[in-house]
């Protein structure tokens, strides 16, 4: 039963996901407790500025009591094990606190509100660009499988390998380099112009600025996907039923686009989506040399400004992604692959 | 598994990987590095370029972002090289009163159409020494240029620099060419010793620059007032080009190529490193995990799952970012991530190998478990992991790199990473700085491009099914 499946599938990944969240916040617990009680003492020390007219003795009381209570609210007074499981429960429930020094575009500083302005637009430069290199990809992989060990097949499969160790972000800096410094065709970094142009200009703003990043996402991209769709598709070129269908006369891109594409779907789908996932994981650093806003970036500034409180809510959030997206890989390929369900096996 | 088997079985791959020649070329410039890695204290231009990276003295006398010296060849106008005079010519001569005077003299051969934009002389000193240094022009001038008198030394260095020392020495020079209002008019500019030095002396060489192209005779005089207790040694002068060596130099005046040199052992260490223990890791833990099978194989997929859905890069930078660990560190973090790379590949392939007749007969012999499965199991598989060990090092450098251009990198060694991260920094990108940022990404690219190679190569050879038919 699919939906049997399903339920089990995405229970396995809370579990995960809680698990993934309780490792880090064993490791990361020193720092994170270091940057509340430094947070703590800012507040205490925010708190006494106001009050004025009050006696030094009294006035240290006083702070010494806000200390405490402030202590005993963030349960930093609480056995180890304790703190741990608090400090989970508040990751996994999203309460990340507030930043050291990054502000949101409205001057807030709630890490949500901060994370919650860069994930949109970090899901849109690398959606976007992951649909291009899979349509590409899936093109230029079946004409490779369609003629194995051809000249296209081969020059293909060698560019695969020579761009297959390039750092994304250098290729980001050559691209800058050339198209926004010498021949000034791009803009250099962020997302709009300023100030951002309304209406449809506001689009092709986006687009314009969108451009680069896409060109180098792109460039690295598509040769690998289609290297692994065309593994795919030749083992199922194999096939009986493919050779049958030639044998029938239907036209070679109806075998092609539907009778192998449909049966290569499943490996296909997981391995698009582990492109995007992939992406995320592995370029999102490349967002910093384009100064893209996205979740990358805001990695690139949390470690520049060494704001704990961000760079604790980025991972979980980008952890929490990844989680997702490997979720729904396993869920739609239950779908596309009906033998999968049957048992119910994950 | 005997020494002899393992020969045959190393032939019968060399017979098949000779077919590839993507992988020759990978495995060509494997050797080839591993050769510069070797011979490293050769090539380096700049001796202590490992030890030194980030002395701001030892790297006092370059240009600051030099192009490399090859660019000359697409200029017009020749721009003169970075040089170090090394070879002098020492006379010695008495003069009254037990004063002993050392001459050095070097020969500099100039035919650029640029001023080098310094002469720097270096003379290590003991005791009280006075030092004098003069240039002979081609035309036969001789210019005083500057004088030092340093005391108490005990073998430190003398630095005199032309540009800042001699500059009064230089502008006099000037006033017996040029008239009074000239020189009034050019005051307000400021003119580098070397735009004089190197001018052909005339009306108008304050305005102009006309090289005067021939042999320079760069003279340092010692004066040892107590030959008794002081001395000079290890003369050497450094004319300061525009252009400087193989690949230029950076913001900070550091040699490039003697950078990437530098990287290119901590690269290869990085990657093979990490892939090798992750893959050696990953292969053990497929094994056990398909041999025993049952409840320790649930267990063990399941750490396997879990460590498969963390993403490495933002994981790794954070745990830089709060723990800043040294390169060893960095790689046994990597190492924790990179094994499960080779587990389910493993994990199936052990599965058939363990229901073998030849594992019934070792168990039937009382073979323990640890031997069948290091003795028995284990080097079967391991050949298999290969590919996956050579695919995976370039993702490990190319995570180390990311990890250092964040400016996270262990401060005592120089990578790839880190010359780019200074690039960043020094706004590389905007000021068209391109020999910085294109050899070390290109490094790193070509190799990733190697293990690739490699890494396709024999995957294609142990997994038959990915020939091309």
């Amino acid at each position: 039963m699919y939906k049997w499946f399903a339920l089990k599938r995405v229970l396995k990944g809370i579990v995960t996901y809680v698990i993934i969240i309780f490792i880090m916040s064993v490791l990361f617990n020193a720092v994170n407790e270091q940057t509340m009680r430094s947070n703590i003492e800012e507040q205490v020390r925010a708190e006494t500025v106001r009050l004025k007219n009050m006696q030094p003795a009294a006035l240290q009381r006083f702070q010494e009591q806000r200390r405490q209570d402030l202590i005993h609210l963030y349960r930093l007074d609480r056995p180890f094990m304790e703190r741990i499981l608090y400090r989970t429960w508040n990751t996994l429930t999203f309460n990340f606190g507030k930043s050291t020094i990054i502000k949101s575009s409205k001057g807030e500083r709630e890490v949500l509100t901060i994370i919650g302005e860069a994930l949109p637009r970090s899901l849109i430069l690398f959606t976007v660009a992951a649909a291009i290199e899979i349509v590409v990809g899936i093109i230029l992989g079946l004409k490779k499988a369609q003629k194995p060990g051809g000249s296209l097949d081969r020059s293909t499969s060698l560019i695969t390998m020579i761009v297959y160790g390039m750092p994304t972000f250098w290729v980001a800096m050559i691209l800058i380099m050339f198209f926004v410094y010498q021949l000034k065709i791009f803009p250099s970094a962020g997302m709009h112009s300023v100030p951002p142009p309304k209406g449809i200009m506001y689009f092709l703003d986006l687009l314009w600025h969108m451009t680069l990043p896409l060109l180098t996402l792109l460039l690295i991209g598509f040769w690998g996907v289609s290297y692994m769709v065309r593994n795919i598709v030749l083992s199922v070129l194999q096939e009986d039923y493919i050779m049958a269908a030639r044998a029938r006369g239907i036209p070679e891109n109806r075998v092609l686009f539907g009778h192998t594409l449909r049966t290569a779907a499943p490996p296909l789908i997981t391995m698009s989506v582990l492109q995007l996932l992939a992406s995320i994981s592995g370029a999102i650093i490349f967002e910093g040399i384009f100064s893209w806003p996205g979740l990358g970036n805001l990695y690139w500034i949390a470690v520049q400004q060494n704001d704990i409180p961000v760079l604790m809510g980025d991972l979980a959030i980008t952890v929490g992604l990844y989680q997702l997206g490997l979720i729904m890989l396993d869920l739609t390929y239950g779908f596309m692959d009906p033998r999968i369900k049957v048992g119910g096996k994950a | 598994m005997n020494f002899a088997d393992m020969k045959y079985r190393l032939s019968e791959f060399w017979s098949e990987f000779k077919k590839e020649r993507s992988g020759l070329v990978g495995l060509a410039i494997l050797i080839l590095s591993l050769l510069v890695v070797i011979f490293e204290p050769v090539i380096l231009p700049w001796k202590e370029a490992n030890s030194k990276w980030r002395n701001i003295d030892y790297w006092q006398d370059n240009s600051a972002s030099a192009p490399p010296a090859w660019t000359n060849a697409f200029t017009k106008l020749k721009a003169p090289e970075t040089v170090r005079l090394e070879k002098a010519e020492k006379e010695e001569a008495e003069l009254d009163g037990g004063v002993k005077l050392v001459t050095y003299t070097f020969d500099y051969h100039y035919g650029a159409d640029k001023a080098p934009l310094d002469v720097i002389f270096h003379i290590t000193g003991h005791g009280d020494v006075p030092v004098q240094v003069s240039v002979e022009r081609p035309d036969g001038t001789t210019l005083d240029l500057a004088q030092r008198f340093e005391q108490g030394l005990a073998g430190q260095d003398i630095r005199i620099s032309l540009d800042n020392d001699g500059r009064e020495a230089a502008f006099s020079f000037i006033k017996n060419y040029e008239s009074a209002e000239a020189l009034e008019r050019y005051s307000g500019r400021s003119l580098r010793t070397g735009d004089i030095l190197f001018n052909v002396a005339r009306e108008g060489m304050a305005m102009e620059f006309k090289p005067l192209k021939g042999t320079y005779k760069l003279v340092v005089k010692a004066m040892l007032l107590d030959p008794e207790n002081s001395s000079v040694e290890n003369p050497y002068v450094v004319v300061t080009g525009s252009v400087s060596g193989i690949l230029g130099t950076d913001d900070s005046k550091r040699d490039l190529f003697s950078g990437l040199v530098a990287g290119l052992k901590w690269a290869l260490l990085i990657g093979l490193l990490t892939s090798a223990i992750s893959v050696l890791i990953g292969v053990i833990y497929g094994i056990i995990s398909a041999y025993f099978g049952g409840a320790v194989d649930s267990v063990m997929q399941f750490v396997y799952q879990i460590v498969n859905s963390m993403p490495v890069l933002p994981v790794l930078i954070v745990i830089s970012a709060i723990f800043k660990p040294s390169i060893y560190m960095l790689i046994a973090v990597m190492v924790l991530f990179f094994w499960t790379g080779s587990v389910m590949t493993v994990r199936s392939m052990a599965l058939q190998i363990k229901e073998e007749t030849y594992i019934e007969a070792a168990k039937a012999l009382g073979a323990k478990k640890s031997r069948i499965i290091f003795k028995h199991m284990v080097p079967i598989l391991i050949p298999y992991s290969f590919a996956s060990m050579a695919l995976s090092v370039p993702s490990a450098i190319v995570y180390e790199s990311s990890v250092s251009l964040l400016g996270l990198g262990d401060a005592t060694i120089v990578t790839w990473g880190q010359i780019l991260h200074d690039a960043m920094q020094g706004a590389a990108i905007l000021k068209g700085i391109w020999w910085w940022i294109l050899p070390p990404g290109l490094l790193i690219a070509i190799m990733g491009m190697t293990f690739a190679f490699l890494g396709f190569s024999m995957d294609k050879i142990l997994h038959p099914k990915l020939k091309t038919r």
